[in-house]
């Protein structure tokens, strides 16, 4: 891909820590985040879900934003900030900040003015956490449900490729909210349990929340300006399945044509690829319908593979960043994430890596699939 | 067998209302017509849980997953007979 | 470059038995789906062999209000029995896929939320969009819906000859 693309920065805060490191000690040492509700107030408390482990007023505190913000903003200063100082950025320093999100400020509203809830815009949120840091140049919010995140990847890559910025910040942010939690309910795909993406006694997803923000820039410019590249995007593609609203087809269509997509712009073949961070919901519809479509592009031959979702639940509009992260922090350190929960192999299924495999990983292919059949798929490789 | 009737012609109305069925009258649901698939009105998963919806919100009726929603929802007086003997409002 | 509209406030189900008729899942779909579809019919109705899969068209749906009409009745329906129909369209990019079942395109699909109708920014995103080589159409829809009976819409159908 020309020109080369490379993350210089990184931040994340998800149900199993704030900040990179604290994540990168849960997933080594298997500690998962879903747990029964404690933060959001609802009546719906048989579900597990993957909460950031502090109140708002914590992450206020944390990040010196008024905890009267809506949580998904406060997400997004708290990993911006990360970001940005792994960077060595002061502040949006005239970047565009990229940010995915579907619940935005409804934590907010539909606590105070649960009439105006749907009024809060969705994009008030991105806008509101790009004020508070400072210097962005502009704001931008991609909202297509559980891709949005990865999508802010593409966006922030395409208008580096196409040079109208040489620095961006992509990503997105989500936390809980009655609206969805209801919503996601009446679908009747939550799990009463802890998920199990991909075992066959699978029954439904844990939501969860969260925020990751990764400073994306040209080679040249990150050389430029002496700031240390720690992977490089080397592919993206995007598909859409063209089946349903809320349900993935039976053979995966697009997600294989996602997957085949970013393949393609990396130049590598299926064999190069050493890790796939699963969408892996826990769904019976989308961790069969996602395990064919890997079968069928990697011909049978899948390479490990797991879903971190059963540590941080489905932190939607934010899991393509977040989930972006934990293959970075992958790529750094060596190692695969297990796969939590998993104990009944399912034929229709791929068979995840249950154990946290040690070993040097260079080419790592992210999926996240979104409602109305929104597929994306990313590629980070080590940068050499 | 008048209130079976009734019951039926009750359902039929509102699953009309309840799936959007746009123009149709409880007269072009056949009682015993499959409610899935080509052959029936062509109802799909999200239809499957709006009805388990409609259960719960008119009959008191709670099924446990959408599985149990096919089996139940196969037709007309499938449902019918279900809600009779399973309502609890 | 074709283009088309549909005026504020006009019969969704009028248009629906004018241009297609024969998809009854149309009557589930919320305003801004519903209006999504019908631009795009408008567009590609005599379009030969419109129904073959193909992945080289992507879809792009702009707004400012996104689904809000439709999110406002999910909320309603949430104080007695949440409605998992209307909960489907609480996103704004449900549209861009229904669009895309119906046609059977699977190409990119995108929405955007903008602060305001904003051309130049559209045309932007819509360049990038022809990024991806596999590209070589786009159906692009600006459509603002801030309720089900007031709404302003605008399509196109943009072939990559048309970007240059």
């Amino acid at each position: 891909m020309k020109p080369e693309l490379v993350i210089t920065g990184a931040g994340v805060v998800s149900a199993i820590g704030v900040g990179k490191a604290a994540n990168l000690d849960s997933l080594q040492h298997a500690r998962s985040g879903v747990a029964p509700v404690r933060y959001l107030a609802t009546d719906l408390k048989d579900f597990p879900v993957g909460e950031v482990k502090l109140s708002n007023e914590e992450l206020g505190a944390l990040c010196g934003a008024p905890a009267e913000w809506p949580r998904t903003t406060l997400l997004s200063i708290c990993a911006l900030q990360e970001a940005l100082k792994e960077a060595g950025l002061a502040d949006g320093c005239g970047m565009r900040l990229i940010g995915g999100t579907t619940v935005g400020g409804m934590d907010l509203t539909e606590k105070i003015f649960p009439q105006y809830s749907p009024n809060h815009g969705c994009g008030a949120t991105t806008d509101l956490a790009a004020l508070f840091i400072g210097g962005f140049e502009d704001a931008t919010t991609l909202s297509t449900a559980c891709s949005s995140a990865a999508n802010a990847f593409m966006f922030g890559a395409n208008l580096l490729r196409t040079g109208q910025y040489e620095r961006v910040v992509v990503g997105g942010s989500e936390s809980l909210s009655n609206y969805h939690l209801n919503g996601f309910n009446s679908l009747m795909i939550l799990d009463r349990e802890p998920c199990r993406p991909f075992d066959a006694t699978r029954a439904g997803l844990n939501l969860g929340e969260g925020a990751a923000y990764l400073v994306l820039e040209t080679l040249e410019s990150a050389l430029k300006r002496g700031a240390k590249p720690l992977a490089r995007l080397s592919g993206f593609g995007n598909a859409c399945d063209a089946f349903h609203q809320t349900a993935s087809s039976e053979n995966g269509e697009g997600a294989y044509l996602a997957m085949q997509k970013a393949l393609k712009m990396a130049g590598l073949q299926p064999s190069q690829i050493d890790y796939i961070n699963a969408h892996g919901t826990g769904t019976p519809n989308n961790d069969a319908s996602e395990s064919t479509a890997l079968k069928r592009i990697f011909d049978g031959k899948v390479p490990p593979v797991s879903s971190t979702k059963a540590f941080t639940g489905h932190t939607t509009s934010a899991s393509g960043s977040i989930e972006a992260v934990f293959c970075l922090l992958a790529l750094q350190h060596g190692f695969i994430p297990p796969q939590l929960n998993y104990s009944t192999p399912d034929p229709a299924c791929v068979m995840p890596c249950v154990s946290a495999l040690q070993k040097p990983l260079k080419h790592i292919l992210s999926n996240a699939f979104g409602f109305g059949g929104n597929d994306s798929s990313i590629i980070l490789s080590v940068y050499e | 067998m008048l209130d079976m009737e009734n019951l039926i012609n009750e359902l039929k109305l509102k699953v009309i209302d309840a799936l959007n069925l746009d123009g149709m009258t409880p007269e072009d649901i056949d009682d015993n017509a499959p409610l899935f698939g080509d052959e029936g009105l062509g109802l799909d998963s999200i239809d499957v849980l709006e009805l388990i919806v409609l259960l719960e919100k008119n009959y008191g009726i709670r099924l446990a997953s959408p599985a149990q929603g096919k089996e139940v929802f196969q037709s007309v007086a499938v449902m019918a007979a279900y809600v009779e003997k399973n309502r609890t409002k | 470059m074709k283009q088309v509209s549909i005026p504020s406030g006009a019969s969704l189900t009028e248009l629906y038995r004018k241009w297609v008729g024969d998809y009854p899942k149309f009557f589930k779909m919320d305003t801004l789906s519903k209006l999504g579809f019908l631009l795009t019919e408008m567009l590609v109705h005599d379009e030969p062999d419109r129904f073959t899969f193909r992945e080289d068209r992507a879809v792009l749906v702009f707004s400012r209000e996104g689904c809000v009409a439709n999110d406002r009745h999910y909320a309603e329906s949430m104080k007695d029995f949440p409605s998992p129909a209307l909960f489907v369209y609480t996103l704004p990019n449900i549209v861009s896929g229904e669009i895309a079942i119906r046609n059977k395109w699977g190409g990119e699909s995108s929405a955007y939320v903008l602060e305001s109708y904003d051309e130049a920014r559209i045309w932007e995103m819509v360049r990038q969009a022809f990024q991806d080589k596999c590209t070589q159409s786009a159906l692009v829809a600006w459509i603002d819906c801030p309720s089900d009976n007031e709404f302003i819409t605008n399509a196109w159908l943009v072939n990559k000859t048309d970007m240059l």
